[in-house]
């Protein structure tokens, strides 16, 4: 009985651990974008993830670095080692423990700290990601070889001497084979840290330079689309396959049968595998800085340009185009107020758009060298205004509502014509409110008739109440799975953003979006231009160029978000050009109201409120 | 004085405030077994490593058949050393460990075969050519670090505790092989150990070694029955050491009691170290001793029992064949020559003077 439960306990461990990777394994063959619906077998995630540039790319930086820098990293390990294991007991001890304290810090202190002191020496790029991850893999190289010195000790190198060794020979002959074990785990840890490493890699980072996990992250905002699955299932199986590796080298180390020749050569390919790869990863570094006369730095949402457009741009007028990209204003104004790199073009949302101008972080933008201006829709701008007075600052470059994705199979169109269907005891169990502090709270605002910039104590409390007498009927609190949800018909009515609810239409043929007649949000994002910015002409030029239209036309058919181009817009089929999810009608957008900065004393009262929600 | 093989002329080595060799002269010759003999930190690793060459001292020089060796490194120096841990290269098979320094001087192929046989058997290990290291055990792997150095043909092979990782009974036994092995190979091995009865029993000559001077160096022998001070008595096997006064020659008072003894010229009335081995006293009936006294402990050891006797206010330690019961009331006797008198020193450091090995 004993037995039975602790194999039991064991068992239901292993479970907790592996079914999440199993289930990944599973939806990456799923033909059906749900996450709990089969739609039979598949392997186009696969193939579309081959086809995809931009991840394949950072795919290839991701690798690039991984090698680099754990390459690097177990040199440098291995000499310090060395010198440690020289040194005085307690001089060593010291210096064991300030080695590792990058491993106990946080990754993200480690990054912001990297962050700061890279940006006085170098520009952030893949040289100033290489350098930050060769100091995070350091300890994890030295944690791995110190032991195993320790273990040979000092008179297996003396032996070699007292045999008539030279010191170099005894290092590489005797010493570096005994504690070769070490050295190739301290490197494969390494490898992996740097695979899956975040924190430091979107500090340290520059504009143009992306791996995998920052890709994955600026790609959240859309929601995570299968090929991230097979892309995680692959890695998982590379994973496995060195922890496969490791552990066959550990099993034949303990066995130290006969095959001393075959470990020769599996050291002597690491060698040659490491001198290979550092070559090409300088000369990666340098591939960085090509040389074009001119160049601006661009800082956009995530996914809101077509890689092609920026080639061409680039073919026109020879600026070059540093770009990166953010998930979320927040995380854009974190980096930005970092001051490590200058940028000349930002792409913010209207709240932020409004927090930097007031911060004075913006200056404004020379209408007379952008004569595209005209192709701009009129209500669009006059929408701008409310953030940004007389539209000085702000170019819009993508703009739409805050709706409601319903199932028409479930719920009538009457219904979700006002807020009161989220409220409604009859939907309970099948709502899906906004995780967005702001949206959720705006709504119950616009459903008492409020203003959804409100700043008003009682007002909020009001709205805030409501929500909370709400919560019991809502199923979940989501942001990017509400389409995929509402795709997988697992809810009748969720809170959307028009763009995606347009995709989410294209997936199942039942749903329909709707913005209710109490008034919604009507959000933009749009082009700014910071106060230092290094390259005006040419972001002038490149804002000019982003809204001719063949260009705007492009990246239109790439994000499938409302563009404010007329121009474009009157270039559409009808179909689409009447669609009123993906271009709001004049009435949508006259109902509705931009989000406004709150202020600091605004945002602390919203945010304290939304605690007393979720802590519910 | 005719060939000394290694002369340390003046030695001195400390680390930070630690001085660990204070102007230490010695010097051996060919076909020896010396012995380094103390107690951990005496300094007579380092002397050991200093003639290896892994350590240089701070002052004096190192000769080698004459030539200044004190700044060769280890790996230029005609001498080997087997290593108290084994340091056998792991990854390596027992063939080319010992095949190692030979390639490094560029030997046949043949020659290199034909050492690694003869090395081999020379240890009783022959056909362990392809085992690897960790197969072997303790006494193996030391026999293996030995036949390693010894193929080098050094004209000295430095041990360094070599048996002290092992149990007691294969340290026994490897004590007589490595006397074996000294005598087949005709070259001098100088041994460093902490235990005293490996060093009676393999070595030529003993050095004792305390706080970084020689305490005395001779045949095992004079070190056991002739300790010149009451360090090197106390370290040799058992001794009561008794603060006594010489009366006259041959004439000491121990402990209120006049004995007769050998020694003469220490002067009269002069404060000495008397030393007298436990097995040196005899056990009589109580009117036969030079003085009586009362046993108050009784231990069989195998051999002998060892046994208190409290007597003129002391205990003193007795080792006999014949067993006395606890209590029992018994004359001690002690023949004159059996009671060693030594001069109390001047200081802990007091050093002896070379003596020719």
């Amino acid at each position: 009985m004993k037995r039975f439960i602790k194999q039991f306990y064991v068992g239901l461990i292993f479970f907790f651990l592996y079914v999440p990777i199993a289930v990944l394994f599973v939806l990456s063959f799923n033909d059906s974008l749900s996450r709990v619906h089969w739609g039979g077998f598949t392997l186009k995630w696969y193939t579309e993830l081959v086809e995809n540039a931009p991840l394949m790319d950072a795919l290839v930086n991701t690798l690039l670095l991984a090698v680099a820098s754990a390459g690097i990293a177990t040199i440098l390990g291995l000499a310090a080692c060395i010198g440690m294991t020289a040194m005085k007991h307690s001089s060593r001890q010291v210096l064991t423990m300030i080695a590792q304290i990058p491993m106990l810090n946080a990754d993200v202190v480690t990054g912001i700290a990297l962050m700061l002191l890279l940006a006085r020496f170098m520009n952030l790029s893949f040289g100033s990601v290489l350098i930050a991850h060769i100091t995070f893999n350091l300890p994890y190289v030295i944690l791995n070889i110190l032991p195993k010195l320790k273990q040979i000790g000092t008179s297996t190198y003396e032996a070699a001497l007292d045999l008539g060794a030279s010191p170099a020979y005894a290092f590489f002959k005797i010493v570096l084979p005994e504690i070769f074990p070490g050295v190739l785990t301290g490197f494969l840890l390494a490898f992996t840290m740097s695979l899956d490493d975040f924190s430091v890699t979107y500090f340290t980072k520059g504009p143009g330079f992306e791996t995998l996990s920052t890709t994955i992250y600026g790609e959240l905002r859309k929601g995570i689309k299968p090929q991230m699955y097979a892309l995680s299932t692959l890695m998982f199986l590379v994973v496995l396959l060195i922890l496969f590796i490791i552990n066959r080298q550990s099993v034949k180390e303990e066995r130290k049968i006969k095959q001393q020749k075959k470990k020769h050569s599996l050291s002597r390919t690491a060698l040659c595998l490491m001198l290979f790869l550092l070559p090409v990863t300088l000369s990666g570094c340098g591939k960085q800085k090509e040389n074009y006369q001119n160049e601006i730095t661009v800082f956009n949402y995530s996914e809101y340009i077509d890689p092609e457009v920026l080639e061409i741009f680039e073919e026109e007028t020879g600026i070059h185009v540093n770009y990166e990209e953010f998930a979320t204003n927040e995380a854009m104004y974190a980096k930005l107020s970092s001051d490590a790199v200058s940028y000349d073009l930002l792409g913010p949302s209207d709240y932020m758009i409004e927090k930097l101008m007031k911060e004075g972080r913006l200056q404004k933008i020379d209408k007379s060298k952008i004569p595209n201006l005209k192709n701009l829709k009129k209500n669009c701008l006059e929408s701008c205004e409310s953030f940004d007075p007389g539209n000085e600052y702000a170019v819009p470059e993508f703009w739409g509502t805050l709706g409601l994705l319903y199932n028409t199979k479930m719920i009538s169109e009457t219904e979700v014509s006002s807020w009161d269907c989220l409220f409604d005891e009859k939907n309970k169990g099948n709502i899906i409110m906004s995780n967005d502090m702001r949206n959720s709270i705006g709504i119950a605002l616009k459903k008492l008739g409020y203003s959804i910039n409100s700043s008003n104590p009682k007002e909020i409390k009001e709205a805030t109440d409501l929500l909370i007498r709400q919560k019991p009927l809502v199923q979940a609190y989501l942001t990017d799975e509400t389409r995929d949800e509402l795709v997988a018909e697992n809810a009748a009515i969720g809170v959307i953003y028009s763009g995606e609810a347009y995709l989410a239409m294209e997936y199942n043929e039942d749903l329909a979006y709707s913005v209710p007649e109490e008034g919604s949000n009507v959000w933009f994002d749009c082009f700014v231009m910071p106060k230092d910015a290094p390259n005006k002409e040419g972001a002038l030029k490149f804002l000019n160029f982003m809204l001719r239209e063949d260009i705007a036309s492009m990246n239109f058919e790439y994000v499938y978000y409302t563009t404010p181009n007329q121009a474009v817009i009157d270039s559409q089929p009808d179909d689409i050009k009447y669609d009123d999810c993906i271009f709001p009608t004049d009435e949508m957008v006259s109902r509705g109201e931009p989000f406004t900065y709150l202020g600091a004393k605004g945002e602390k009262l919203y945010s304290e409120s939304w605690k007393r929600l979720k802590s519910r | 004085m005719a060939n000394k093989l290694i002369e340390l002329c003046g030695i001195s080595k400390s680390y930070g405030s630690n001085q660990i060799l204070d102007d230490m002269n010695l010097y051996f010759n060919e076909n020896r077994f010396l012995t380094l003999l103390g107690p951990s930190g005496c300094g007579k690793t380092t002397t050991l490593r200093i003639m290896a060459g892994f350590e240089t001292p701070d002052t004096g020089k190192v000769l080698f058949d004459g030539v200044d060796i004190t700044n060769m490194p280890p790996n230029k120096r005609p001498l080997n050393t087997v290593f108290q841990k084994y340091a056998l290269f792991t990854h390596m098979n027992i063939a080319e460990n010992i095949a190692f320094g030979l390639k490094i001087k560029n030997k046949s192929k043949a020659y290199i075969d034909d050492k690694i046989k003869y090395a081999l058997k020379l240890v009783n290990l022959d056909g362990y050519e392809k085992r690897m290291p960790d197969s072997l055990s303790g006494g193996q792997q030391q026999r293996i670090a030995i036949a390693r150095a010894i193929v080098n043909e050094p004209k000295v092979l430095l041990l360094d505790e070599p048996l002290g990782a092992l149990d007691l009974k294969l340290r026994q036994s490897m004590q007589y092989e490595l006397i074996r092995l000294k005598n087949e190979l005709g070259i001098t091995f100088v041994y460093v150990t902490h235990d005293q009865e490996e060093a009676l029993t393999m070595s030529d000559t003993i050095v004792v070694m305390n706080q970084g001077y020689i305490q005395q160096i001779g045949t095992p022998e004079d070190i056991y029955n002739e300790p010149e001070n009451a360090f090197v008595a106390d370290f040799i096997g058992e001794s009561n050491i008794i603060s006594s006064t010489m009366v006259e020659d041959k004439l000491v008072n121990i402990l209120g009691t006049n004995f007769k003894c050998v020694d003469v010229g220490f002067g009269q009335n002069r404060p000495v170290d008397v030393v007298i081995r436990p097995e040196d006293i005899e056990l009589l009936s109580p009117e036969k001793g030079i003085i009586t006294g009362r046993v108050t402990s009784v231990l069989f050891k195998g051999v002998h029992y060892e046994m208190e006797v409290m007597a003129n206010g002391r205990e003193w330690l007795v080792h006999s064949t014949v067993m006395k019961n606890v209590s029992d009331e018994v004359g001690l006797y002690v023949d004159p020559f059996n009671i060693q008198i030594m001069n109390k020193p001047e200081s802990e450091d007091e050093e002896a003077v070379k003596i020719d090995a």
